[in-house]
């Protein structure tokens, strides 16, 4: 009992040293976001860390995405960038390969290599010799939404489940005006914007081909491009566009508001995005009914995640009490007031997100993917930007020619180019995967 | 004694000249007759002084860039990468082989050639026509420079919004002509007239006011005594005005030629934002250089870039200075 009694004084003497140890620490804890969105979840984890750490301001800055990014790229290396790195997946590497990332604290080094709390998948692409080197925080994960009311109107049951389907859905669902100009796509391509063009044709590409066009390589940072290997799948991806674009079974057009946009105004019935689409078009589109399902599937059943990780920087003056604050934001009021306030998925599993999908039941599809959908993420890279890019400028050009219609050799043609424009730009970059 | 000429200004000239001349008075007098002096003494230290605060700052904030940007042309520099290697000229040999910065050339020389032919002819015509009209001129004048400085960006936003193909009215407009809806940013071989129709529209009133100047310094009597000779309006703009307005239409061009060679916020606005309101994607070399530096972050390609760019504009500027020679063999400025 006396035993017992001594332990229990010493663990409270310990728990108020160290309260005592956060009390004593000064200073300021800079946070910089690229996805605005998120705030306020930063703002709630921001209350709880000024109780335990009353002395330390936080400062949390947002930017829009590409300036965010060009600032972290200028003053991270130079030493003078935020404590906390919320880093998207395709630019991890930079700060990781640049020796910017603090060691991660053992005890979220176990959730992250945990199973049962992070999928493998997540854990895959922030791993570098054995070690986590930040914690994966949400995810954008794709899924297909459609207009009730247009699938409703077209004498169409529910939405589409195979990658066939899409393209025949699409056309019935076309809506054009006396003069034979579009008023409605069947479906919202992605036609500008060559490096999320290349992410979006890739939703398509995984269920014909069973990988993405680019998969991580043999050595963690490195790409193996698949495109030639799938060639055939490549071509028929780029020819269902083409002929949705042109001719009689034209489904989309550039005229035409597109994305979260034209679907949240009604210009388009379906399209596929992440889950921040909900929120969205609820805010954006009231009156528009709409439901999500998982992407169709083909030979492959795959949903496209992109990741949030949250790293310290290895400049930082107090790393421990910004490790401390990316503890405070896995609290379960901070990720439910992600999933519900931004619309992009936390991913961890041993936590409930009942009450949020109480309230919006489209989450459910993304935060509990069906069994048998594999979740993949792309192979983060230092030359990310510069080969979605390039490659999407091929594809995107492709998507105007309409002598492509019925044209496969052409088609494989253009995605022969897109492959050799990835490989070119990997070797390039000395992280070119056979 | 200072003599009298009857002109109340040439008279106080002459006082404060003699007054020069003459010892001033006092403390302070003294002081100013020691500081002129002085700067007559050092005349080059003062100069020095007076200058060099200014030339420091040039040199840091405009000729220190330049060379910097020529210094990592030669290597392969990533802001985020450790290895910074030296590749010589490895960044200039891959400008040949590169074909997006090969159509953002191509793209920038057609808009530029389009744009300074459109804005000069316009603007030397409605200087013109101004000119006919010398009194409410200065109206017209003002109205035509409010684009001038109305910023790019919400200029390129407004313009944005009156290419929509379907909401916009531009398009709403030409359909009561019959014209049918044209996707003016959409459509590849629309979106470079459209890029050329906000340029014309935001930089005509500059061209229109700087010609206007050179206009009124035309003498009367030159253009009364053609008049009395028998000349036409056509002659008289042939012959007298055009010749007249010679320097003023180099600089003008080379003006415009910079200015348009230059273009980039028109084109990344309103390509931008490609989720909800797709464009095409107009390739520019300044939109090049901007994404290879800070999207790609390649810095040492985009130096390269941009050294290109410098050279070329270098030798267009040249070109045009060569063809405005006149007859004697010297530049006409």
């Amino acid at each position: 009992m006396l035993r017992r009694l001594l332990i229990a004084a010493a663990c409270l003497l310990l728990s108020v040293q160290l309260g005592a140890a956060q009390n004593t620490v000064k200073g300021k804890i800079s946070i910089w976001l690229g996805y605005p969105e998120t705030l306020e979840a930063f703002k709630l984890g921001q209350v709880e860390f000024r109780k335990k750490y009353p002395n330390v301001e936080v400062e949390i800055l947002t930017f829009e995405l590409r300036e965010f990014e060009a600032k972290l790229a200028v003053s991270v290396p130079a030493g003078s960038g935020p404590d906390i790195l919320a880093l998207h997946d395709f630019i991890f590497p930079r700060y990781y390969e640049g020796g910017n990332l603090a060691e991660m604290p053992a005890d979220l080094a176990k959730d992250v290599n945990d199973p049962k709390i992070i999928d493998p998948v997540f854990r895959d692409v922030l791993t570098r010799d054995g070690k986590p080197w930040g914690m994966p925080w949400w995810s954008g994960r794709n899924g297909l939404f459609y207009n009730i009311d247009h699938l409703k109107a077209a004498g169409l049951d529910g939405p589409p489940k195979t990658y066939a389907e899409v393209w025949q859905y699409a056309e019935k669902l076309t809506q054009k005006n006396e003069k034979g100009e579009l008023t409605r796509a069947g479906i919202s391509l992605r036609l500008t914007g060559p490096s999320g063009g290349t992410q979006k044709f890739g939703y398509f590409y995984y269920q014909l081909a069973g990988e993405q066009m680019f998969e991580p390589g043999k050595k963690p940072g490195t790409v193996r491009v698949t495109i030639a290997q799938h060639i055939d799948a490549a071509a028929r991806v780029l020819l269902d566009h083409v002929e949705h674009l042109h001719g009689p079974k034209k489904s989309d057009d550039w005229a035409l508001k597109h994305d979260a946009q034209g679907f949240a105004s009604g210009a388009a019935a379906m399209f596929m995005r992440e889950s921040w689409v909900i929120p969205f078009v609820k805010k954006n589109g009231p009156d528009i009914k709409f439901g999500v399902v998982p992407v169709p599937h083909d030979k492959a059943w795959g949903a496209f995640n992109n990741l949030e990780i949250l790293s310290v920087n290895k400049d930082s003056k107090l790393q421990a009490a910004a490790w401390d604050f990316i503890r405070i934001l896995q609290d379960q009021a901070i990720v439910n007031n992600v999933l519900e306030g931004s619309g992009w998925v936390p991913i961890r599993h041993d936590r409930d997100y009942g009450a949020v999908l109480a309230k919006e039941p489209r989450f459910a599809e993304m935060t509990t993917p069906p069994a048998g959908l594999t979740l993949y993420i792309e192979a983060p890279n230092v030359a990310y930007e510069e080969m979605t890019t390039r490659v999407g400028e091929v594809i995107q050009n492709a998507f105007r020619d309409a002598s492509l219609v019925g044209n496969l050799d052409g088609a494989k043609k253009v995605m022969m180019k897109a492959h050799e424009t990835a490989v070119k730009i990997l070797k390039d970059n000395g992280n070119y995967s056979e | 004694m200072i003599p009298k000429s009857g002109n109340r200004f040439s008279d106080k000239i002459m006082r404060k000249e003699n007054s020069d001349e003459a010892p001033p008075r006092g403390a302070l007098a003294a002081r100013y007759v020691d500081f002129r002096d002085s700067i007559k003494r050092d005349h080059l230290l003062w100069v020095v002084l007076a200058l060099g605060p200014i030339f420091a700052l040039f040199c840091i904030i405009r000729v220190y860039p330049i060379l910097e940007t020529i210094r990592l042309s030669f290597y392969r520099y990533h802001p985020t990468q450790r290895n910074r290697p030296f590749v010589g000229l490895d960044n200039y040999w891959r400008l040949l082989e590169d074909d997006s910065f090969r159509t953002a050339l191509t793209n920038t020389l057609q808009f530029c050639v389009m744009a300074v032919i459109i804005t000069l002819t316009l603007a030397f015509l409605v200087a013109v026509l101004l000119r006919s009209i010398e009194k409410a001129a200065p109206v017209y004048e003002l109205l035509l420079y409010i684009p001038v400085v109305t910023p790019w960006v919400p200029a390129s936003v407004i313009w944005k919004w009156i290419f929509d193909p379907i909401h916009g009215i531009l398009n709403y407009g030409l359909s009561f002509l019959g014209i049918p809806k044209l996707a003016w940013l959409q459509d590849e071989h629309v979106i470079i007239y459209a890029i050329v129709l906000v340029s014309v529209w935001k930089m005509l009133g500059y061209f229109v006011v700087v010609y206007g100047v050179g206009l009124r310094n035309i003498p009367d009597e030159l253009l009364e005594a053609a008049e009395l000779d028998g000349a036409t309006a056509w002659q008289r703009l042939i012959y007298i005005v055009i010749p007249m307005m010679k320097p003023i239409i180099l600089f003008t061009v080379i003006i415009a030629t910079i200015i348009f060679f230059n273009v980039f916020a028109p084109v990344y606005v309103l390509t931008a934002s490609a989720q909800g309101a797709p464009a095409y994607d107009f390739k520019v070399v300044i939109g090049e250089i901007y994404q290879n530096a800070f999207v790609f972050y390649r810095m040492g390609y985009a130096g390269a870039q941009s050294v290109a760019l410098l050279i070329f504009v270098l030798m267009l500027v040249m070109i045009q200075f060569a063809l405005f020679r006149d007859r004697r063999g010297r530049a006409d400025v």
